[in-house]
């Protein structure tokens, strides 16, 4: 999957996955669910605290 | 066109209105203190000027970046950094408008130390003041969208 259409699928903007993924930026509780729903994971799968 | 992929449709709008926001300046303070004219019609032409000029620049800018890039709406994290941007904006106004209460008071004070601080001369202070704040506000927005890239 893309940047692009995860981004669409999240209903975010690409620059917020590219931040996400470089762990520059932290999502809101109802994002890190919405990612997680799109790969149809766990939310603890899908982020970790590091 | 590529340089076009690095940057959103939002950031392409600040980037402009930053870009903006500094001609606007550059251009009134430069005519402003080289006619020397802080009142009068002089100030009025040189208003009217600046505000063409600011909508033609809108107008063919603007236009450009929303026809080249996708428009995007927005998500968390822009307004994130617009609450950001504003909070900056808002102490860079106040601390403009507190500074323009003691130039008035120091003015009433000291008037021969100082000059006379006529309407035109607080109507341009403010101005500044306003695209100071505009500009605090672009630049923060900018800084937090490049940092976290």
């Amino acid at each position: 999957m893309t940047q692009a259409e995860l981004a669409e699928k999240a209903s975010v903007t690409r620059q917020t996955i590219i931040a996400l993924e470089a762990q520059k930026y932290s999502p809101s509780l109802e994002l890190a669910f919405r990612i997680a729903k799109v790969f149809d994971v766990p939310l603890e799968e899908a982020f970790q605290y590091n | 066109m590529k340089f076009l992929n690095n940057y959103s449709n939002r950031e392409l709008n600040i980037w402009a209105e930053l870009i903006l926001n500094i001609l606007v300046s550059l251009f009134f303070v430069s005519k402003v203190f080289t006619s020397n004219q802080f009142g009068g019609e002089v100030l009025v032409q040189i208003i009217s000027t600046t505000i063409i000029l600011a909508i033609v620049y809108s107008i063919v800018v603007f236009g450009a970046i929303n026809a080249l890039t996708k428009r995007e709406e927005k998500d968390e994290r822009d307004y994130i950094y617009e609450l950001k941007s504003y909070r900056i904006s808002y102490y860079l106004s106040h601390g403009g408008i507190l500074g323009i209460i003691c130039l008035i008071v120091f003015n009433a004070l000291y008037q021969e130390n100082i000059g006379l601080l006529t309407p035109p001369k607080i109507a341009m202070i403010l101005l500044i003041i306003a695209l100071l704040s505009s500009t605090g506000k672009s630049l923060t927005q900018l800084f937090n969208y490049r940092k976290n890239i």
